[in-house]
């Protein structure tokens, strides 16, 4: 049993709204690669690669020309949310698809869809750089095989400014103290919130899997925010800016990113800490879909995007979590944005937990029974 | 000649039919249908509507008492502003409809964020408080509140609410207005027997425009309404993360059918004060 915790995390409108905040640096970026290969391509007869996934999660592999040095032209489909991986690939995209990019909790689900594709780990030589904290997750080795390349990760913090909150906070009870009332931001993000409120407020031992009693405790601990909270963004980058602006003074869930989009508006008195009762990882991997028409070249991308200069790209450029240890080593601006240099503690204090059930029949909650429960939120 | 008139038309039902009428059917069929790992299953059943008309009775509520205030408040404040422009300021009433229009060019979000920079803690207005000591704390019931909803939606409105009012208000006559004012009318006799019952489709139209966008907005109520949750916030997830695109559907035409009815009583109003 290897000593990080399984599991894993938000993916979901977490996963949408941070990406959108970066959707025009990531665009950009992955615009002028794709232009790159496709004056190569232009040159010889191109080999087309279709690529399912966040947008911005493909410019890693532009970092270098081999895309256009092999005449590959990288189709790319973005996603919204993580569902839609799986509903093109359940709905005629096997056989035609080459690389997802699902969040790790995701993976157990699509394997047993039989939607997705060993890894041959010969072929990924970069997976023996990738830090054990990521590398062997539990949620993308399936039985024993490889599913999932992890290449970028996070976590839910709490935010809070440094100039109204003078000692760190310590728990998320702080979060209740009388001085916080109404100054409180969350993201409206389903799946992070109840994760987290079943962390702190259920006895459950794995966060996504809840019995009914425990997914009302967590709803009930939710709806108790209500009383406290400001707001409730649609994304990441709105409550960064609610804690620019003094909007909002400490936060319920966060990512470590939002640090520095706040200085970047300015505002470099926001920091973030782990509370003592812990909170949510998540990871994101790149997988190849089952039948995928190029096999060999999908795990070639699979190895660059966890190669050190997409990790460096990842990690500098996009300020997101990287998992290759040597770039990590590497790592300029960004390094302090993320606790690379405690992940060990870290793993004590952040966990990585599946997906819920999506069929019935387990004795615990399905991930439908989660969102019902959470328009309850929504609605109180 | 009818054949030519109704040949000049098929273009007009072609595009209307392709973009409404057939998405149109085809979302209420699915809103009776549900949803199976990812797949639509054509299993008929009304759980989708049962479940969109008793489990956000709250929300509903919520909606309408933000949204029926927005487009009364905005469509007085854009007749008014019609008035004006068309009786009271002479040749510079062109101007006005035209910078009124202009605001349209502004696009919505910025109109949003521009709300968020005026009312937010370091804003405008609290920072012009707190500089004069005005105020010691800032004045957080402007930004993430009912208020600040309202204030977002009325200015981003009254475009919309001007348009109508004011193409009503031209087809009433300064000369009607002085021979009721010559007969003794009052400036209440004025307003209720002349402009309101002359410019009744107009002053409909722009309260079912206010209505209908405010109602099935979930954009400004999430970047503006702080905690408020409409049901647009509701139904908007159906159709992407939570991929429910019946129990979406099924809340859409539930959306739907409570405007039409809001209209309908409006209309029937409108009509009880005919004078005849």
């Amino acid at each position: 049993m290897s000593k990080y915790k399984s599991g894993l995390r938000r993916i979901r409108s977490f996963g949408l709204s941070r990406r959108n905040f970066n959707k025009g640096l990531l665009g950009t970026a992955a615009a002028a690669g794709l232009a790159t290969a496709g004056l190569s391509s232009t040159a010889s007869a191109a080999t087309d690669v279709t690529f399912l996934g966040w947008e911005g999660y493909d410019a890693g592999l532009f970092v270098d020309s081999y895309l256009a040095d092999n005449g590959i032209n990288l189709n790319t489909t973005y996603i919204g949310n993580n569902d839609e991986i799986v509903s093109k690939l359940v709905s005629g995209g096997v056989g035609t698809i080459d690389i997802v990019t699902p969040y790790m909790g995701y993976i157990p689900m699509m394997v047993a869809a039989d939607i997705l594709q060993p890894i041959d780990e010969s072929k990924v030589p970069n997976l023996s750089k990738i830090h054990p904290f990521f590398v062997n997750d539990p949620n993308i080795i399936v039985d024993g095989v490889r599913y999932g390349v992890p290449f970028t990760w996070g976590c839910a913090p709490m935010m809070y400014n440094t100039k109204v909150i003078s000692s760190t906070p310590e728990s998320w009870d702080d979060l209740f103290k009388p001085e916080y009332k109404g100054k409180v931001g969350m993201m409206d993000d389903p799946l992070g919130n109840i994760m987290l409120a079943a962390v702190i407020a259920t006895d459950a031992e794995v966060a996504t899997s809840l019995t009914k009693k425990q997914l009302d405790d967590a709803i009930k601990y939710l709806i108790s925010l209500k009383s406290i909270i400001r707001l409730n963004t649609p994304s990441w980058g709105d409550l960064a800016d609610a804690l620019a602006r003094g909007d909002v003074v400490i936060t319920f869930s966060g990512w470590e990113t939002l640090k520095k989009f706040c200085v970047d508006k300015g505002a470099d008195h926001i920091d973030y800490v782990y509370p003592k009762e812990g909170t949510f990882a998540w990871l994101d991997t790149f997988s190849i879909a089952k039948d995928a028409p190029n096999a060999d070249i999908d795990h070639k991308l699979c190895d660059m995007i966890v190669d050190v200069p997409a990790q460096l790209m990842i990690g500098d450029e996009f300020i997101q979590g990287i998992t290759n240890s040597d770039a990590i080593a590497q790592l300029g601006v960004s390094k302090d944005y993320y606790p690379y240099n405690d992940l060990d503690g870290l793993a004590n204090r952040a966990t990585f937990f599946a997906f819920p059930p999506l069929e019935e029949g387990s004795g615990k909650t399905t991930f439908n029974e989660w969102l019902e429960a959470y328009e309850r939120f929504k609605a109180a | 000649m009818r054949n030519k008139n109704f040949l000049l038309i098929v273009p007009a039902i072609a595009v209307f039919s392709l973009l409404f009428v057939l998405p149109f059917i085809y979302f209420f069929l699915i809103s009776l249908w549900k949803i199976k790992f990812f797949k639509l299953v054509r299993d008929f059943n009304l759980v989708n509507y049962d479940k969109a008309i008793f489990n956000y009775v709250e929300i509903f509520i919520n909606t309408y008492s933000v949204s029926i205030p927005v487009a009364i408040i905005t469509t007085v404040i854009g007749f008014y502003y019609s008035y004006l422009a068309r009786f009271k300021t002479g040749k510079f009433g062109s101007l006005m409809i035209f910078i009124a229009l202009v605001t349209l060019f502004g696009g919505y979000l910025m109109k949003i964020y521009a709300w968020k920079t005026i009312l937010g803690n370091e804003g405008i207005i609290n920072s012009i408080l707190m500089y004069f000591s005005i105020i010691k704390e800032p004045l957080s019931f402007l930004l993430y509140t009912k208020q600040g909803l309202v204030i977002t939606f009325v200015h981003f409105l009254l475009p919309f609410s001007i348009l109508p009012t004011y193409a009503s208000l031209r087809g009433v006559n300064e000369i009607e207005i002085d021979s009721m004012k010559d007969l003794g009318a009052k400036f209440y006799h004025v307003h209720f027997m002349l402009f309101f019952q002359r410019c009744r489709a107009g002053v409909l139209a722009s309260f079912v425009f206010c209505l209908l966008i405010t109602s099935g907005d979930y954009i400004t109520p999430y970047l503006i309404g702080g905690k408020i949750t409409f049901i647009g916030n509701m139904i908007a997830p159906k159709f992407g993360q939570f991929y429910d695109w019946p129990g979406g559907s099924a809340m859409s035409f539930t959306m739907l059918t409570i405007s039409i009815l809001i209209i309908i009583l409006t209309s029937y109003l409108f009509k009880l004060t005919d004078p005849k």
